[in-house]
Parts: structure tokens; C-alpha cells; sequence
């Protein structure tokens, strides 16, 4: 046995010699950088997608994962120096509702249902507001690309027809700037995102298409990006600017989640007959919901889709109807008799849809031009967002896809993004920026932001209950103008 | 009765080892510390009782009984660099782990031309952990596969140089599965499985110089069966029970040993791997029917061996080389196997202590080539470069009746 010793030796001083000698060593690859260029300032534009609004309320831990807030983290990382990226933080649960007061945020209310909507929260308060210099994400919920250059008071947007107070949170104090757009000017960005447009003809398809009973027209639409755009590039000559254009709001499960499910439970051989645009009195339309380009049903009807067959009145008796409307008989079964048909505010019909998506194409044609014309980089969200709808979209293991809730992309009101999907945003922003300007932006590690913790089964025949009420918030915002 | 009960106690330390996905796939091929240090090149001459795993044939030229029992330490270094999705190169550190499987093997002269042995071993085995939070915890945070194969075997040499051998295993494996699931929860799979194999060598001795062997190992098909578990427990997710089913490949042996003098002798193995019995992953959970299918499509592969032994009087010096050949194509390396092209470099000593007693220890280093990944399958998208290399130990008592 004394023999071993030796071998033993030997064999630890080769252990350690091979041991220690080895390691792995980075391969080539990306190195975070802006090639040469220097951003020390970044300002984000737009509306309530740019400023981190989800679940139906704005509130802080979410604004936390707003786009523009995950693109300045990872500026950071490539070297840019934005510092701290202020926002108009708005403590949790965030925001309130007008009409009640309380939170408007959706939440997991009952797993039977399931019911989602606004808890009855205490809501919280701005926390943010000493702050001596314009905020870097000008993003406010229910702004039109009107709203950029206007320098009426934002006090006066706060009271009707607009009634939205955010302006006043965002912009606070004329002497930061009359408009989003003297304050973004003010801060001398290097950098700006430019994401406005969608409440145009957002509001106008939420609605159902009756308020408003249009989308902002092409040639008014024209007129103030050309100048939205022009005006921002006379002012910030050397910055770099980047637009987003408008996703079509038929890819978002606001309008793909009801009708399915309404679909999978009618009985066979019975159609939905609903009101067609514009006409609230007895014309319908027998369309089967799951044909081909059926009828979009808004998230709006969930509370309504299991009244379908029922003599019910409720619609009109929710909405303070003085009196039914002519022809309308609500003795009669709701949604499958030609005279208590499903409203028309709750669906979304072929020419409502036709309307929509030529307004969507036709201002994406003018956001490129201008685009072009200002030197500004378009990001096509767009053409993603029709992807996503189409394919779904993967990364590091997860599946991401349009559908409500369980798709991850989208939070509880089904149209603004939860944290991943804002996530999934930015990096369509950080993308579109390497590649036009040649930096190298690492992009947001989507796995490492928290995900719904609340699933709904796909193929289920349960669909969600968001009770009455709990949109109007929204529709405030996209509604007045 | 000691024997038995030494068997018994060989199985019990076997119960509790862990094991590394080393070779191709999920294979391992250490099984013996002489074998080990020569480049696994060892079916052509099986000349020790691990000849159970390498060739059984290789029994029916041993004379005598013995005991053949040993571990081999494993030491991998595994890095990621990447998500390539996510521009960016950062490194990644497979968590640090150390295995240790162990060999057993027991053989018996039941006549003068008959041998019977059996043997436990690790003949595959996965332990792959990353970092609980890292950007690939959707696809994997920890997998551990262990399968304990037990093998009795018989052994018969027809004429003084043409042996026959055959083994029946009965394998026995446990699964443990951990990534990050749906709706930020976090699932575990833990699952047990069993299945039955068998295998068969021929052992000829051309000449007095020149040894030829064959070995046949057959696919096993282990029914796995267990739990699945969510945390937090979330109504949509399937809790309950989990089946899959596992093909663990076919593997075969051709090796020429030739003796060019007393002391030197050199061997140079082929060995065959069907992996293309692993064509999918699926996980079907009781509580809805649901399943969940990972495509894997891999190939059959092969390695080549070279190793040799030189003997001065006690002392026996070994070395050896291989070239592994991955089975996995570009698009399906995920990080729960992170697979690459490699070689292995070994050197081992062996001592007779005295007539019945000898020592084997064995060193054996392993290079992964590069994996560098442009075009992962969609349900991965998971991009990046891997950068491996292994360290092993390997220790065997052998005891000679």
C-alpha cells in the first residue's frame, strides 16, 4: 500500500494542473455599445401604451415595466448616460375611476367566472411631483396626435368633453411647457420615441364604432402628424427620432376573446343577430360568429354574453336608455331575436372593421412618409403585432400569442401590454435602433419580467366576466376629443 | 453469503449516485478506471470483470472470480453565451457539480468453460443545473436523470479462443425535471421508471497477437411515471400525475486489440450509438390528458477509440484518446442537454499489489468543441454559443480469487 502515495501525489498535482488550467472564454459575439454616439438624454411620446397604463389604471408597478423605462435601462447597459428615467408614478393601485372613485385597475376578483375587474380600491396618489424639470415619458393615456402640439390648459382637458385628468398628471405646470411638445423640447433629448396615432381610430373600434362615430379622417390625420413630426425635427435638429406606427386594432383580444367563446356556445343552428353600424333600430345580421371575418365582439359584451337567449333589457337599462329605442322589444330573446338584437356598442361589424383597418392603413402610410421626410426610423408594430395574431411569437422558451390573458402579451383590458408584453415592445423599439443607427442595444430579457399570474384555459367555453362599468374609464379616454 | 451481501451493499451505494450526460446524448461510457484511462477502447480485450458492461464475452477468458469496484468523479464545466435574441453574449455558468457513479462487478467460475457475473452501473445519466433565474428558465433550471442497470451475465468459451457472452439488464431510473412554468409559476417533475434490456458479445482471439470483439447493448424502453408540481398551484395547470416514455438507445462495440509485444498491447474501438431512437420528449399529465412534446430528431452516431496499456512488471501505464461524434443537429441543442462534438484524452495507472489485489485510477479530460447555435428550433429560440470541458477521476479495486 505504501505505493499509493505517490500515485495519489501525482495525481492531485495533475488534477490541479488541469484543472485550474482550463476555462471557458467568451466567443465572439455582440458587445453592448452606441458606436460612438452619446445619449444623455432620451424622452419618450405618445399615449397610454408609452406610459406604462395596463389592466384599465396607471399605477407604479407597472409604469416600473412601460417601454420607454425598459429601453433606458438597457441604454444604460450599452453605455448611454440617461440617468434615472422620471415618470409620472402614480402609486399603487393606481389611478381612479371617475364615475366611482375608487382604482379603476382590473384584478382577479373570483375564479369562478372567472370575474375580473376593479376591486373597489382606495386608489393612490402621484408620487413623483417635485420633480423641478418635465418628466421623460411624456406618455399620456388618451392623447391624439392633436394633443401634441396643443397648448390649450391642461386643466381644461381634465373637465368635458375630454374629462381626462392625466394630462394634468403628466404635463402638470405650463411653465414646464404649454404642450407634450415644448416639454420633450425642453429636455434637449438626444433621443426621442414617438408613439402616437392609435387612439385616432382606437376609440372609434372599442366602441363598437358609436363613440366616436369615427376615426380621426385621413386628411386631418395627414395634416397634424406632417406637422407633429416637422415641428419636432426643426426643434431637435441633430436627435434621433424614432416613430412607431399603429398596430390594427383587430389583433388585439379586446375584440378576439367574447365572440368565440359566445360561438362555441351557441346551440347549433342559431346565429347572433346583432345591430349593424350606425342603425339602433331593428337591422341585424345573422352572420355565424365562427365563419370566417365574423362580427368582432368586444370585451365590453362579456357581461352581457351569458344574458344571450334571455328576454333581457339590461343593455338599455345599464346605460340610463329613457326609454327603448323604436322596434326594440325586450320580451324577446337577447342576441337571437331580430328585435332585441346584441347593441351595436358591443360589437365590432364587417363595415365597423372595413373602417378601422383602412384608417389604420391609411395612417401607417402617412407615418412612413413623414417619417422618411424627417429622417426619423420607423418601428413597425404593426407588422408585428399582425404576426404575433398569426403565428405567436417565441423567445428563450416562451410562447407568447394575442389571445386574452393566457397569450401573456396583453394585461386584463385586453389592449394595452402587461410588463412581458411591454417587454416584447421595447425590443421591437431597441431593435429597429440597431439596426438604423448601428448601435448594438442588448435587448430586454423578457423572461426575467414577471408574467399574469392569472391563466385562463384556452378552448375553454368559460369566457371572463369584466362586470358593467369597469371600461368606462377607458372609454372616457379614447372616447371625447 | 458475504458475496451476497457485498452485492447488496454495491447496489445501495449505487442507489444514491448522480450522473452527467458525458457521452453523446445522455450516455455514459465510464465504467472501469483500466477501460476509462485507455479511451474506452476496451471491447476487444474486456480483460477485467467490467468486461459485464464492455463485452461479456470478454469473461469467458478469465479464469478465475472476482470483484471489480470503483467510482469515477466527474467534474464538468459547462458555460452559455448568449441569448443571440437578445444581442447580447453574457456568460451563463452551468450551476458546479460533482458526480460520482460507481461501477460493481462481481464474476464466478461456475465450470471450467462457464463464467457468471453480474454487474451495476450508471449507463446513462443527465445532471444538468442552471442558475434558478437565468433567461433560459423557461426551457430548463435543472434535469436529473439517473438509471441504475443491473446485469447478470453468462459467459462461455466455446473453443480456447472464441468466447460468447450474454447479459440481461434490468434498469431502474429516476427523472427529475425544474424550469419556470406558465404564469410565473415553477413546475418539478419528479419521476420514477423502469425497463429491461439485454446484450451480447463475441470475444475471438485471431491470433496469439490479434483479439477481436464485438458487443451488442439494445435499446431499453423505460415507462416513466410520477408527479408533476406547480409553484404556486395555479386551477389551469395540470398538478396531478405525469407519464412519459424514454428510449434509451442501442449501443454496439467493434474493437481490435493487437499485441506487438508482452508488455504493449493497443486496441482501437468503434463504437455505435442509435440515437435515433430519441426522437421526441413527451410528457402526458393524468389530470387532463394534456401533453407536452419537445422534438429531439436525433441520429445515430458513433465514437472512435484508441487506447493502449504498457506494462513493467507491477506497474501498468495507460492511455488513450477518443473522438465523440454529437447526435444532436443545430436546431435541437437546448440547454437541457447542451450536446457538442468532442474529445477525450486519457491516462491511468494500474498496480498489482499483490497476486489477487490490484489498483486502476484513471484520468480522463474532455473537450467539447464550441457549440455556436444561429437556428434553434422555434419552440427553443434559445441562441447562443456553449463552452464545455470535463474533468474525471476514476478509481477501481480489483480482487482476484
Amino acid at each position: 500500500m505504501k505505493l499509493t502515495k505517490p500515485v495519489i501525489v501525482a495525481l492531485s498535482l495533475a488534477i490541479t494542473l488541469l484543472y485550474g488550467g482550463c476555462k471557458n472564454t467568451a466567443p465572439n459575439g455582440p458587445v453592448a455599445g452606441l458606436g460612438g454616439a452619446t445619449v444623455a438624454k432620451y424622452v419618450a411620446v405618445g399615449n397610454s401604451l408609452t406610459a406604462g397604463y395596463q389592466s384599465n389604471g396607471l399605477f407604479a408597478s407597472a409604469q416600473a415595466y412601460s417601454f420607454p423605462n425598459l429601453i433606458a435601462g438597457q441604454l444604460t447597459q450599452a453605455g448611454g448616460n440617461v440617468g434615472t428615467f422620471q415618470q409620472p408614478l402614480y402609486s399603487d393601485p393606481g389611478t381612479p375611476d371617475a364615475a366611482t372613485g375608487k382604482a379603476s385597475r382590473y384584478e382577479l376578483i373570483s375564479w369562478v367566472g372567472p370575474v375580473i375587474g376593479p376591486r373597489g380600491l382606495t386608489p393612490g396618489s402621484p408620487v413623483n411631483t417635485a420633480l423641478p424639470r418635465p418628466y421623460d415619458n411624456l406618455g399620456v393615456p388618451g392623447a391624439v396626435i392633436f394633443d401634441f402640439l396643443d397648448s390649450a390648459s391642461f386643466a381644461s382637458k381634465a373637465i368635458a368633453p375630454r374629462s381626462n385628468p392625466l394630462f394634468l398628471l403628466v404635463l402638470r405646470d405650463p411653465a414646464l411647457g404649454k404642450s407634450i411638445f415644448q416639454q420633450a423640447v425642453a429636455l434637449r433629448p438626444d433621443l426621442v420615441t414617438f408613439w402616437l396615432g392609435n387612439n385616432d381610430v382606437l376609440g372609434y373600434a372599442t366602441s363598437g364604432g358609436v363613440s366616436p362615430s369615427a376615426p380621426t379622417s385621413t386628411p386631418i390625420f395627414t395634416a397634424l402628424y406632417t406637422q407633429a413630426i416637422g415641428t419636432l425635427r426643426a426643434a431637435l435638429p441633430n436627435a434621433k427620432i424614432v416613430v412607431a406606427n399603429i398596430p390594427d386594432v383587430r389583433s388585439i383580444p379586446f375584440f378576439n376573446t367574447v365572440g368565440p367563446k359566445i360561438a362555441a356556445s351557441l346551440p347549433a343552428g342559431y346565429y347572433l343577430r346583432y345591430q349593424m353600424h350606425g342603425n339602433t333600430s331593428l337591422a341585424f345580421d345573422s352572420t355565424r360568429l365562427s365563419e370566417p371575418n365574423p362580427p368582432l365582439i368586444t370585451l365590453t359584451g362579456s357581461p352581457y354574453a351569458s344574458l344571450i337567449g334571455h328576454p333581457t333589457g339590461k343593455w338599455y337599462r345599464d346605460h340610463s336608455y329613457p326609454a327603448l329605442p323604436p322596434g326594440i322589444d325586450t320580451t324577446k330573446p337577447f342576441g337571437l331575436h331580430p328585435q332585441n338584437p346584441w347593441p351595436d356598442a358591443l360589437v365590432l361589424d364587417a363595415t365597423e372593421q372595413t373602417t378601422a383597418g383602412t384608417s389604420v392603413q391609411a395612417f401607417n402610410t402617412v407615418i412612413a412618409g413623414v417619417a422618411a421626410t424627417n429622417k426619423a426610423v420607423v418601428v413597425d408594430i404593426n407588422g408585428f403585432f399582425n404576426a404575433v395574431k398569426a403565428n405567436g411569437y417565441r423567445t428563450s422558451g416562451m410562447v407568447f400569442t394575442a389571445d386574452y390573458i393566457s397569450g401573456g402579451l396583453f394585461s386584463f383590458d385586453g389592449v394595452h401590454p402587461s410588463d412581458q408584453g411591454s417587454g416584447v415592445v421595447a425590443n421591437q423599439f431597441i431593435s429597429a435602433m440597431n439596426s438604423s443607427f448601428g448601435w448594438s442595444i442588448p435587448l430586454v430579457d423578457v423572461s426575467a419580467l414577471p408574467a399574469l399570474t392569472v391563466p385562463l384555459s384556452k378552448g375553454s367555453k368559460v369566457y371572463p366576466v369584466i362586470p358593467e362599468g369597469a371600461f368606462s374609464q377607458l372609454e372616457t379616454l379614447w372616447g371625447a376629443r | 453469503m458475504t458475496r451476497v451481501r457485498q452485492l447488496g451493499e454495491t447496489l445501495l451505494l449505487t442507489l444514491i449516485v448522480a450522473s452527467v450526460a458525458l457521452a453523446g446524448g445522455f450516455q455514459l461510457n465510464e465504467h472501469g478506471a483500466s477501460a476509462m484511462s485507455q479511451g474506452g477502447a476496451f471491447a476487444a480485450r474486456a480483460s477485467d470483470a467490467s468486461a459485464i458492461y464492455f463485452n461479456p464475452a470478454g469473461l469467458g477468458f478469465q479464469t478465475t472470480g472476482s470483484i471489480y469496484l470503483g467510482a469515477t468523479g466527474i467534474a464538468p464545466t459547462i458555460s452559455f453565451y448568449g441569448p443571440a435574441q437578445n444581442n447580447t453574449n453574457a456568460e451563463t455558468k452551468m450551476n458546479s457539480q460533482f458526480f460520482t457513479p460507481i461501477n460493481a462487478y462481481i464474476t464466478y467460475p461456475v465450470m471450467d468453460r462457464l463464467q457468471v457475473g453480474v454487474g451495476a452501473y450508471n449507463a446513462y445519466g443527465l445532471g444538468t443545473e442552471w442558475p434558478d433565474d437565468w433567461s433560459g428558465k423557461n426551457l430548463v433550471t435543472k434535469v436529473d436523470l439517473k438509471t441504475y442497470w443491473f446485469t447478470p451475465t453468462l459467459a462461455y468459451r466455446l473453443m480456447d479462443n472464441l468466447s460468447i457472452g450474454v447479459g440481461v439488464s434490468y434498469v431502474s431510473g429516476t427523472l427529475l425535471l425544474k424550469k419556470a412554468a406558465p404564469f410565473d409559476s415553477r413546475v418539478t417533475l419528479d419521476m420514477t421508471a423502469h425497463g429491461w434490456g439485454f446484450d451480447g458479445g463475441i470475444d475471438y482471439k485471431a491470433t496469439p497477437r490479434l483479439t477481436v470483439g464485438l458487443t451488442y447493448r439494445s435499446k431499453v424502453k423505460v415507462d416513466a411515471s410520477g408527479s408533476a408540481g406547480f409553484v404556486p398551484d395555479i386551477p389551469v395547470l395540470p398538478t396531478g400525475g405525469v407519464n412519459a416514455t424514454i428510449t434509451l438507445p442501442a449501443t454496439g462495440y467493434a474493437g481490435v486489440a493487437y499485441k506487438f509485444c508482452d508488455a504493449l498491447t493497443l486496441e482501437a474501438d468503434y463504437q455505435y450509438i442509435g440515437w435515433s431512437s430519441y426522437d421526441n420528449l413527451t410528457f402526458t399529465f393524468t389530470k387532463d390528458g394534456s401533453s407536452t412534446s419537445a422534438p429531439k430528431n436525433y441520429s445515430d452516431t458513433y465514437i472512435l477509440r484508441v487506447g493502449g496499456e504498457y506494462s513493467i512488471g507491477w506497474l501498468k501505464l495507460r492511455g488513450g484518446a477518443y473522438y465523440d461524434h454529437t447526435p444532436v443537429s443545430d436546431p435541437y441543442v437546448d440547454p437541457l442537454l447542451p450536446d457538442a462534438n468532442r474529445y477525450g484524452l486519457s491516462a491511468g495507472i494500474g498496480l498489482n499489489l499483490t497476486d489477487h489485489l490490484k489498483i486502476d485510477a484513471g484520468y480522463l479530460f474532455i473537450h467539447f468543441f464550441d457549440r455556436s447555435l444561429t437556428n434553434t428550433i422555434p419552440a427553443t429560440s434559445f441562441d447562443g454559443t456553449y463552452k464545455s470541458y470535463a474533468n474525471l477521476f476514476s478509481l477501481d479495486l480489483g480482487y482476484s480469487l
